[in-house]
């Protein structure tokens, strides 16, 4: 393909310096050139034909077709040689040209060969097939003529084609979470262009989705990024949904353009629901008291603040030893989203505990989520004692009230 | 009654006026201000640079400056205080003759017991006032903390008890004054009793419940060192002293939370208590001791009615 281009360029080029020092030679040794002129006495008088560079080629589809033909006058004298393309298939347009004109004629002097560009450009709507390209040159007398034929096979655009310019590539196309979380896709990109390029990095997600790119491993934003020829770079596409997103598939369209060029990509996230259980007292107090050996109750609500249902929730419990922390119920099997449900959380301190502050947790274990809670309770010395202490005292004043009646006043 | 507050205004002048006192009160009040200078500056170096320590005040009671602290010298020589005053209540009346001229006035018999037993008691309570505020007054100029209502409160519970317990001896010496007509009897048996509640008893509780829950060497269960130091316990709380100790160091300590010294607490039981380290409030301290302070009550009040029924039926003009 590159090939085919630069050819052009350069033959004529080289045909000038050729021609240029013909002329020179023949004019300087005239003598000579007479010589060998009847030396080559052998050709015939008149001789032309015209051959294409190459008879049959393959293009992709709606790429344009350049060669080179030859012209090469075999005779003694000088032709002027016609060329026009006899047979264009449908839709294609064609024409014989050098690099600077297109030309109906040209100029062959004798014994040389000239180098013409033909060329060919496929319309939009010429499909893949074969297509055949009939050139026909003859002399200005119409004494000789002949007749060339380029065959071109065009072929389906393949998609390796536009990836030779932009490769985007990523991973994991398609992530799972749950809506509350952050996606973070991971695509790399790369310039397979021979120019460093800026390429622009756009998203297309559903509305109100967060969509941005940033280089991995580093904490920025970008909307662009420049890449050198034939460097790679790999990039996260970090996507946030929306807090209440439904739970579902949610395709992301990737887009690296530079110019004209452009890869894509289709991400994907599948959001499950999130998780999300709360607990708490309904009048938000988080202390009680009670004393040893007595049981004292809270009760407990249980929230599932998420977007799914939780199923078999249990209650677990963090206390001191001899303790007893009971749930009524003892576990939730089903909690909607949303749903409120109330638990009685019975705690008894151990006989021995001490007077003061405890601390007792109590963990809400849902599906992939949990919830803490932690009370005080306060444990209160037994008021059995002091009453007690105080009959103790009262009789024994009594009983002294009685010695003062009995011995008294003598 | 009028009888009684005679004998009581009589007997106080006494008191104030005798040698006796003097000497005691000097002695008391300067070991006790020696002992809290000490703790104050131990004190005050201790906290150098700490964060607003709650109870600081308090720390003045408790906190061992040189020997031991104010509580513990209190404990122990407090009960001096109460047989000083009262061993020779009675019989020095007796000895000099004077108490039956003294019952030979309009004066009814148990006026002069309830009077000089409430004279004693005034006189301790006196004492123990005056000692307090210079100790806080002593403390605020060292430590520079103003006590807060609690603190406050707590001593002058921490004061009561040590009314009663102090009391409580000064019945004791009064009942021997009156059981025994010499004085030199009464002082030494009272003497005697003291040492015996304050350090034998304590030795005693030891050795009994080594005898009554063995301890081996090699294999003690936490169950048994349990088991044993409860019995030891138990057997202490006989003596006056040890039921005044525990119950004024829950007093005067808000955090203690408890009177017992060894505690069987779990590793979660721990963890659950560290988690809010707040000091009791002062009602629920006096829950917990209150037991304690009744029985000391008890015991003070017991020991007067004992002290007033053997002196009601003495013979008072035979002797």
């Amino acid at each position: 393909m590159i090939w085919l281009r630069r050819r052009p360029s350069r033959c004529p080029f080289l045909v000038l310096i050729l021609i240029g020092m013909l002329f020179l030679i023949a004019s300087s040794y005239p003598s000579i050139a007479s010589e060998e002129e009847e030396k080559k006495d052998e050709r015939p008088p008149r001789a032309m034909s015209i051959h294409p560079e190459y008879p049959g080629v393959v293009v992709p589809k709606g790429e344009d077709v350049r060669m080179d033909l030859i012209v090469v006058n075999g005779g003694r004298s000088d032709e002027e040689v016609l060329l026009k393309v006899t047979e264009v298939p449908k839709g294609w347009k064609a024409k014989v040209k050098t690099y600077s004109f297109t030309i109906t004629g040209v100029y062959v002097p004798d014994g040389e060969t000239k180098t013409v560009t033909f060329q060919a450009e496929p319309g939009k709507e010429v499909g893949p097939g074969t297509y055949t390209f009939k050139i026909l040159g003859e002399t200005r007398d119409k004494a000789f003529r002949s007749e060339a034929s380029v065959v071109v096979e065009v072929k389906a655009k393949e998609e390796e084609k536009e990836e030779e310019d932009i490769v985007l590539t990523t991973s994991y196309p398609v992530l799972r979470g749950p809506s509350d979380a952050k996606f973070e896709f991971s695509i790399e990109v790369e310039n397979k262009m021979d120019k460093d390029k800026v390429f622009n990095l756009t998203a297309r997600g559903p509305a109100n989705w967060e969509i941005n790119f940033k280089p991995a491993y580093e904490d920025k934003y970008v909307s662009s990024l420049r890449l050198k020829s034939g460097q790679s770079r790999s990039m996260a596409v970090e996507v946030k949904p929306p807090r209440f997103a439904k739970s579902g598939e949610y395709p992301i369209d990737i887009t690296v353009s530079s110019g004209e060029k452009k890869a894509k990509a289709t991400l994907k996230v599948i959001l499950t629901g999130t998780y999300k259980i709360e607990a708490g007292t309904p009048s938000g107090l988080l202390s009680l008291s009670t004393q040893p050996g007595k049981t004292a109750s809270i009760s407990l609500y249980v929230k599932n603040t998420g977007s799914a249902t939780q199923r078999d929730i249990t209650f677990l419990s963090f206390k001191p030893e001899n303790w007893k922390v009971e749930f009524k119920p003892e576990r939730l099997d089903v909690l909607e989203s949303g749903e409120i449900k109330q638990v009685e959380v019975l705690i008894t301190p151990a006989e021995q505990a001490l007077v003061g502050d405890y601390s007792v947790g109590v963990n809400v274990k849902g599906e992939k989520a949990n919830d803490d809670v932690e009370f005080r309770v306060t444990v209160k010395a037994s008021t059995v004692w002091g009453w007690i202490g105080i009959g103790i005292i009262l009789f024994v004043i009594a009983g002294l009230c009685a010695l003062f009646i009995i011995l008294g006043r003598r | 009654m009028r009888g009684v507050y005679t004998v009581f205004r009589k007997e106080l002048a006494d008191h104030f006026s005798s040698y006796r006192f003097l000497i005691l009160f000097a002695l008391i009040t300067m070991v006790s201000l020696i002992m809290v200078y000490m703790a104050g500056m131990g004190l005050r170096e201790a906290l150098e640079g700490a964060v607003k320590p709650k109870f600081v005040f308090l720390m003045l009671f408790t906190s061992t400056g040189a020997l031991f602290s104010l509580s513990q010298f209190v404990a122990f020589f407090g009960p001096l205080i109460g047989l000083v005053i009262g061993f020779d209540a009675i019989n020095r009346e007796r000895s000099t003759g004077t108490l039956s001229k003294l019952v030979s006035q309009p004066i009814y018999r148990d006026a002069i017991i309830n009077g000089k037993f409430l004279a004693g008691v005034a006189t301790i309570a006196i004492m123990l006032t005056s000692i307090a505020l210079m100790i806080s007054g002593l403390g605020i100029l060292i430590l520079g903390v103003v006590p807060g209502i609690d603190e406050i409160l707590r001593v002058v519970f921490y004061l009561l008890i040590s009314l009663f317990y102090i009391s409580f001896w000064l019945g004791v010496a009064i009942l021997f004054s009156v059981l025994f007509r010499s004085i030199a009897t009464s002082a030494l048996a009272s003497v005697a009793l003291w040492i015996f509640f304050s350090f034998f008893v304590t030795l005693g509780a030891n050795v009994l419940a080594n005898a009554l829950v063995p301890m081996e060497k090699d294999a003690t269960t936490v169950e048994q060192v349990i088991k044993h130091v409860r019995t030891q316990k138990a057997l202490s709380l006989l003596s006056p002293m040890v039921l005044y100790t525990d119950s004024t160091s829950v007093i005067i300590d808000p955090m203690k939370k408890s009177t017992r010294s060894l505690m069987l607490v779990g590793p979660l039981e721990e963890l659950s208590l560290s988690r809010f380290q707040n000091p009791l409030p002062l009602s629920q301290s006096l829950l917990v001791v209150f037991p304690y302070i009744a029985v000391l009550v008890a015991i003070t009040l017991v020991c007067f009615g004992i002290t007033y029924a053997v002196f009601m039926l003495q013979e008072i003009r035979a002797l």
